[in-house]
């Protein structure tokens, strides 16, 4: 019985994807186009998720401005929508909780402590001791042990766009990590073409906030990267201010005045990457900050913030199902997309075959209550017969 | 003390108490009524019925159809009436225990009528439930119907009150055995004296045929009004298919919140087999009492149903009153009701330190779960010992007086 409609479905179904795939060609670049584009007139993005890597090199009490950089991206990173899934932390971590600190648990990047950036809700992955050169090479290139848990990988595709912070203490070519060994522009530059060559990014935007820090970018040779640094080779990075009861610095002037960038921007902002290195000023970070941006396809003031900072998923909101009985209506549900975490699919159109759901609702015959008023009687009437026909 | 103004006055009593201002917790504690028997669900089964949604379509609805019909032609649903509807239940099923013993007795009364009919409806494991306005109440007073009509001899009365509460509760479909012998015998006790049983069992097969009329027209009647066959999974699949783990004061629940979905259907059929173990052994070891074996049934009723709530061991204790015969003989009367005031005391605060306080966790509850448990079984114990006790008779110069 349930054959012959079966069968029918089953032929729509087919017919259906030849039409489908027979479309295909011209049609589906505008496809993919239009589903790119849909992030605004003003993009030219082609990711459909945002990673980030948030590195901070250094340990120590008087390095706390290094730890309140870090954190204070990692707390842009997560308002701006990038999920804790997608962020690999590495942090020494011992700041809040050291004995020197005045404010126990709590990391302020501002003079006047006005926000806990440590609060309760964030997630290292890479804590103390496990920050090192190699962890960080292994997490870039995905060479990780099996026993390494998911949260602790970058789980990037060829669609992810990955940006990756480096903060802490460097020199010409090179970054010390966690007073014990370093790393070098070489390194970092042989990581990209390894994630290149893997396919592991889409595009990278790479931060680095340390002395002579645009020296580590010098060195990279894969395409899509974007870079920014805080200094000149020769130059150093300052720090921003003190604070009097923590009695260290609390940040770094580049990454303040790049977070208090991002302090402006949401989700649904059209702020390009060109905006932000406009408002790089040597006098308020006493530094000459620079960019590199050869290897970069997209014109800069075409390249939204939150392609790298944020991690924006476009929803499209179908209309109400109009059917009492929830049966699916009657047009093609359209494609919802979403710019986080999902493939690039094949966008054809394939309309759903008009199924009914598990359990079929119930046709009602006749009104409930001329059924209910039936059932009574016949009770009654069994009750009747019982008390009076029988003993 | 005589019956005839005890049990108005308790009745009026009662009456009284339900129409109080009580609040709403009551009806959704866990421990009065089940997901079987919660007075909301019944509300919104037929709310959705009066508004042409099934209710079986959903989860929500387990009561039988037969409330359905009830509630949306006859009776209003509104906590006014329903206190009253409620209360008058109990006020029946106190008469039905009391008329139960003036059979067993062969008297028209006695000066125990009151006692007993008190027993019943001030019994607190009867009243709180009552007071939640669960179902359950229903299900003993046709229970106690029923045995009463086989007590009196009323053979077609009693066959139709146990399909009216095999339609409400399939579990009770235990108390078949009993009430079939109990029809083609006597209540009279005679545990002090077993014998093979002495009345013709041919008898019960017209019996049975009887019942099955009864049982098919009350599941077309049910069909009838919910309009589909969909309410028998939903009602009577409940107990054998187990989809909802509210807890309750019984043993199923948390067993089955932690069981690998791989051994579910095993472990459903080895607990409703375990109910079904007991039905012969008690009536062929206690066929010279079937009222007896009857009640040792519905104390293992209450101890090992799916979904039990306080009401079922309510039952079972309350009908300790129709065999005074078997109070010498309880070896462990005290530590038994110790038991019962410990679990029923420490039910309630496990649950709200659990659910509402949330200081606790489920293990708490179900470790007062099991003691209720034990508790059951320890007077189940008992009563059996000493309902066998009695009939190797006295020994140590006692004699057994009955009243």
């Amino acid at each position: 019985m349930l054959l012959l409609p079966a069968f029918l479905t089953y032929l729509l179904c087919i017919a259906s994807w030849i039409l489908g795939a027979a479309t295909t060609g011209q049609t589906q670049e505008e496809h993919v186009r239009e589903f790119f584009g849909k992030n605004g007139a003003n993009t030219t993005s082609s990711h459909t998720n945002n990673w980030a890597v948030l590195v901070c090199a250094s340990r120590y009490w008087f390095n706390y401005r290094h730890m309140a950089n870090t954190l204070g991206m990692y707390r842009t990173v997560k308002r701006l929508g990038i999920p804790d899934s997608n962020i690999i932390l590495m942090l020494a971590d011992d700041t809040a909780c050291n004995s020197r600190n005045k404010f126990p648990g709590s990391v302020y990047a501002n003079a006047g402590r006005r926000l806990d950036l440590y609060g309760d809700n964030i997630e290292v992955d890479y804590r103390g001791y496990e920050v090192t050169v190699e962890n960080f090479i292994r997490v870039l290139t995905g060479r990780v042990e099996e026993s390494v848990p998911r949260s602790k990988r970058l789980l990037t595709d060829d669609r992810s766009n990955v940006f990756v912070y480096m903060t802490g203490h460097g020199g010409n070519e090179f970054l010390k990590f966690q007073d014990n060994e370093e790393i070098s522009a070489f390194d970092i530059a042989d990581a990209f073409e390894q994630m290149w060559q893997k396919k592991r990014y889409n595009e990278i935007f790479f931060m680095i906030d340390t002395c002579q820090a645009n020296t580590m970018y010098s060195k990279f040779y894969s395409p899509n990267i974007l870079a920014t640094g805080s200094s000149e080779i020769e130059e150093n990075s300052y720090s921003h201010e003190n604070d009097n009861d923590i009695g260290v610095a609390v940040i770094d002037a580049f990454t303040h005045y790049v977070l208090e960038f991002m302090e402006g921007i949401n989700k649904t902002s059209q702020t390009s990457m060109r905006d932000l290195f406009n408002s790089y000023d040597f006098n308020k970070i006493n530094s000459h900050a620079g960019v590199r941006s050869d290897s970069f396809p997209r014109p800069l003031d075409r390249t939204l913030i939150t392609d790298f900072f944020g991690g924006v998923a476009q929803v499209e909101v179908l209309p109400p199902n109009t059917d009492w009985y929830g049966a699916p209506s009657k047009e093609l549900p359209t494609l919802i997309s979403t710019r986080s975490e999902t493939e690039n699919h094949r966008l054809n159109k394939i309309p759903q075959p008009e199924t009914r759901s598990g359990v079929s609702p119930v046709r009602w015959r006749g009104s409930g209550s001329m059924r209910a008023w039936g059932s009574l009687c016949l009770v009654g009437l069994l009750i009747g017969w019982v008390a009076v026909a029988k003993k | 003390m005589t019956s005839g103004v005890t049990i108005p006055a308790l009745v009026a009593g009662r009456l009284l108490v339900s129409l109080l201002p009580l609040p709403d917790a009551l009806q959704h504690d866990h421990q009065l009524s089940s997901p079987l028997t919660s007075y909301s669900r019944l509300q919104e089964g037929i709310y959705l019925f009066k508004n042409g949604i099934d209710p079986y379509s959903g989860g929500v609805f387990r009561h039988s159809p037969l409330f359905l019909s009830l509630f949306s032609t006859l009776l209003p649903t509104s906590r006014v009436t329903s206190s009253i509807l409620w209360t008058l239940c109990d006020a029946v099923g106190a008469l039905a225990l009391i008329r139960i013993w003036r059979a067993r007795q062969r008297v028209s009364s006695s000066s125990r009528d009151g006692l007993i009919g008190a027993v019943y409806l001030l019994n607190p494991y009867l009243f709180l439930p009552t007071l939640a306005l669960s179902t359950s109440t229903f299900e003993n007073t046709l229970t106690l119907l029923s045995i009463m009509f086989a007590s009196e001899g009323q053979i077609s009365a009693s066959l139709l009150t146990l399909a009216f509460l095999i339609q409400l509760s399939l579990p009770s479909l235990l108390l078949v055995v009993p009430l079939f012998m109990l029809l083609v015998g006597d209540p009279v006790s005679r545990l002090a004296s077993p014998a093979p049983i002495s009345s013709d069992l041919r008898k019960t097969i017209p019996m049975l045929f009887e019942f099955m009329v009864y049982s098919i027209v009350l599941v077309l009647a049910s069909t009838l009004v919910s309009g589909s066959w969909a309410w028998i999974p939903n009602t009577w699949g409940l107990g054998l298919t187990l989809p909802d783990l509210t807890p309750n004061p019984g043993l199923w629940w948390y067993f089955f919140t932690e069981m690998f979905d791989h051994f579910r259907p095993f472990f459903l059929v080895v607990f409703s087999v375990h109910l079904i173990i007991y039905v012969f052994p008690i009536c062929i070891k206690f066929q010279h009492d079937p009222l007896f074996a009857a009640f040792i049934l519905l104390g293992i009723l209450a101890t090992f149903k799916p979904y039990p709530t306080l009401s079922d061991p309510g039952l079972f204790i309350s009908m300790i009153a129709l065999f005074p015969e078997i109070y010498p003989y309880l070896r462990h009367p005290i530590v038994t009701t110790l038991l019962h005031l410990h679990a029923s005391l420490l039910l309630p605060l496990f649950h709200h330190l659990w659910l509402t306080q949330g200081t606790g966790n489920a293990n708490f509850f179900y470790a007062i779960t099991l003691v209720f448990g034990v508790s059951n079984g320890a007077a189940l114990i008992d009563c059996i010992y000493a309902g066998l006790r009695i009939a190797i008779g006295k020994g140590d110069g006692f004699e057994v007086v009955q009243e």
